[in-house]
């Protein structure tokens, strides 16, 4: 073949398939390998933002730990700043359950019920 | 994150603080709140105040969905030097040569299975967040062309792209997988399960375990710095300890039996982990010993034993593999304070133990000169026999078994497409008696007696 010649090669990329993630059962064992639920793009409605809070004084902040480590003693940093310089925010620290990528429907219900105004969630890595 | 948050119409918002946060003290802990996020230089808690405060814009209260673009099929024609510079400088390759995927070449490969080109495989991410990339018969084809694969290395490939599991999921920690091979396909494209068999002395070892990492790359859209994290990667990445298991020289029974499978059946099984710790050599209680210094967060152990081991394990008493895993697991011990101060018992078992997940939540309530056994179970040891019985070692590894996905279903039915003259290297020098290459002694004229 001519060096300069022209090739045809196919792309190797996968395609876009609009399906996203894994959502993992809460009770699930961190190492099993899980089928993802699947979103089809076709299903898929965006989701707004929930309201922002004028101000973050009188309010209830939920500050919920994912599971990595260090995770909850920032999170207890976080709490302590906020004692010191807002003391006018309640915090609140929770763990949520399973590993860092479980869904946690039970704490998520819990933080409404509770009037929780606002939540941090933390930390990745 | 973002970008993916957009495509699935998700606004986000979210601050950074310093890294890492594992291991790091309070007293750093409270600089990094104290301190300003290092991607916007912003002090990180008026961005926290910010983010939960400040009104929703126009896009935040009407998110839009931006779905990716379908690719063409094809790439634009060019020179071959010219496309192998563009599957270099775009990140497809693994930074070795590859073969380009011309459709004259992946019609050949696709001769490989009866499976249809268009036919949907699976779906792969490397991330958990992001998009899942889905792939065709004719895709793996392109990566296995790619490899440098022959069509009768396909059905294991397909395989492995059945698994939808990356070789190089993502993670700060950077982890490394294993694919072991067992039944007959093993010898029929002539894997190496013997001396050197996790050495670059294999074409079918050496290239099915490369295809996984470049559809890792490019079914997974694998972008380090982007979506992949790991902070030094690893260097298992390339091949991922691609080989067979020795069946015909272990004493015990394949691995892939052990998951369910006939023994007439061809099988490969997964692996993830970190780390091949070390070496050993010596009893089973030496095994135990040595994972007892290790740190557990309910990972596995996976031993892989030269077949010597399997045959002392054997004469030791253990009928199966599972026998020796379970003793193993059994004579295991650690002082619970040992355990504990870990840092990763301290960061990831420790969140375990407050959630009342056992058996963490009961050693943390032990005094700390208690003994426990950190691996609970003899499902979290494997023992895969690879090897040439130079020695009589295994190599311990922390790799826990995820998944062993079926092979025979991606053979063509009238049987591997072979090349005339099959592809080959050498195979290495091996002798059933031991006695290679050393010549016959001559007997001596007096016996030889103590005291000479």
């Amino acid at each position: 073949m001519e060096q300069n010649s022209k090739l045809t090669v196919l792309d190797p990329h996968g395609q876009p398939s609009g399906i996203f993630g894994r959502r993992l059962d809460a009770q699930s064992n961190p190492r099993d390998i899980l089928d993802p639920i699947a979103q089809p793009s076709s299903n898929l409605k965006p989701i707004s933002m929930a309201p922002r809070l004028a101000a973050l004084d009188g309010k209830t902040v939920y500050l919920v730990e994912t599971g990595f480590a260090g995770s909850f003693e920032f999170m207890q940093e976080l709490q302590d700043w906020f004692s010191r310089n807002m003391p006018g925010v309640k915090t609140v620290i929770r763990h949520k359950r399973g590993t860092m990528f479980t869904d946690d429907p039970e704490l998520w219900n819990e933080i409404k019920s509770n009037d929780g105004d606002a939540a941090i969630l933390g930390v990745g890595g | 994150m973002e970008r993916d948050a957009r495509a699935r119409g998700t606004p986000l918002r979210f601050g950074f603080p310093p890294y890492p946060v594992v291991g790091m003290s309070r007293a750093v802990l409270r600089q990094y709140i104290e301190g300003n996020d290092p991607i916007t230089s912003k002090p990180f808690m008026r961005e926290v105040i910010e983010v939960l405060t400040s009104p929703l814009t126009d896009k935040e209260k009407h998110p839009t969905i931006t779905p990716k673009p379908r690719r063409p099929r094809l790439l634009a024609s060019d020179t071959a030097e010219n496309l192998y510079r563009q599957f270099v400088e775009n990140g497809w390759t693994d930074g070795l040569p590859i073969v380009l995927p011309t459709e004259e070449r992946v019609a050949e490969m696709l001769a490989g299975t009866d499976h249809g080109p268009q036919e949907l495989v699976g779906r792969m991410l490397v991330t958990t967040h992001q998009e899942k990339m889905e792939y065709t018969v004719e895709k793996v084809a392109a990566i296995a062309v790619m490899a440098g694969a022959r069509p009768e290395h396909f059905p294991v490939i397909l395989a492995l792209a059945a698994s939808q599991e990356p070789s190089m999921p993502s993670s700060t920690t950077s982890w490394g997988r294993m694919a072991i091979v067992n039944g007959p396909i093993r010898n029929e494209v002539g894997m190496n399960c013997g001396t050197a068999a996790l050495s670059p002395f294999n074409l079918a070892n050496s290239v099915i375990g490369r295809a996984w990492t470049l559809m890792s790359i490019n079914f997974g859209d694998a972008r380090a710095g982007e979506n992949f994290m790991a902070s030094f990667g690893h260097n298992l990445n390339y091949n991922n300890m691609c080989c067979g298991e020795n069946e015909e020289l272990s004493v015990f029974e394949p691995f892939h039996m052990q998951k369910g499978f006939r023994t007439d059946e061809s099988v490969v099984s997964l692996f993830r982990g970190w780390n091949v710790l070390n070496f050993g050599i010596g009893p089973a209680k030496e095994m135990a010993h040595l994972i007892s210094t290790f740190g557990s967060m309910g990972t596995s152990i996976t031993f892989i034993v030269d077949p010597l081991v399997a045959k002392n394990l054997r004469a030791e008493g253990f009928r199966t593999k599972r026998d020796a895993c379970k003793w193993i697991v059994e004579n295991s011990h650690v002082p619970a304070g040992h355990y504990w101060q870990g840092q990763m018992q301290s960061g990831f078992a420790a969140g375990l133990a407050k959630q009342g997940v056992e058996p963490f939540a009961s050693w943390a309530k032990l005094p700390k000169d208690a003994l426990i056994t950190p691996r609970h179970s003899p499902d979290d040891i494997n023992i895969l026999v690879v090897g040439g019985e130079t020695n009589p070692m295994w190599i311990t590894t922390d790799f826990t078994y995820t998944q062993s996905v079926a092979i025979d279903k991606w053979r063509p039915k009238g049987g591997l497409h072979r090349d005339a003259r099959p592809l080959r290297m050498p195979v290495p020098l091996a002798c059933k008696d031991g006695a290679c290459g050393i010549p016959e002694a001559t007997p001596s004229a007096e016996p030889v007696t103590a005291g000479d």
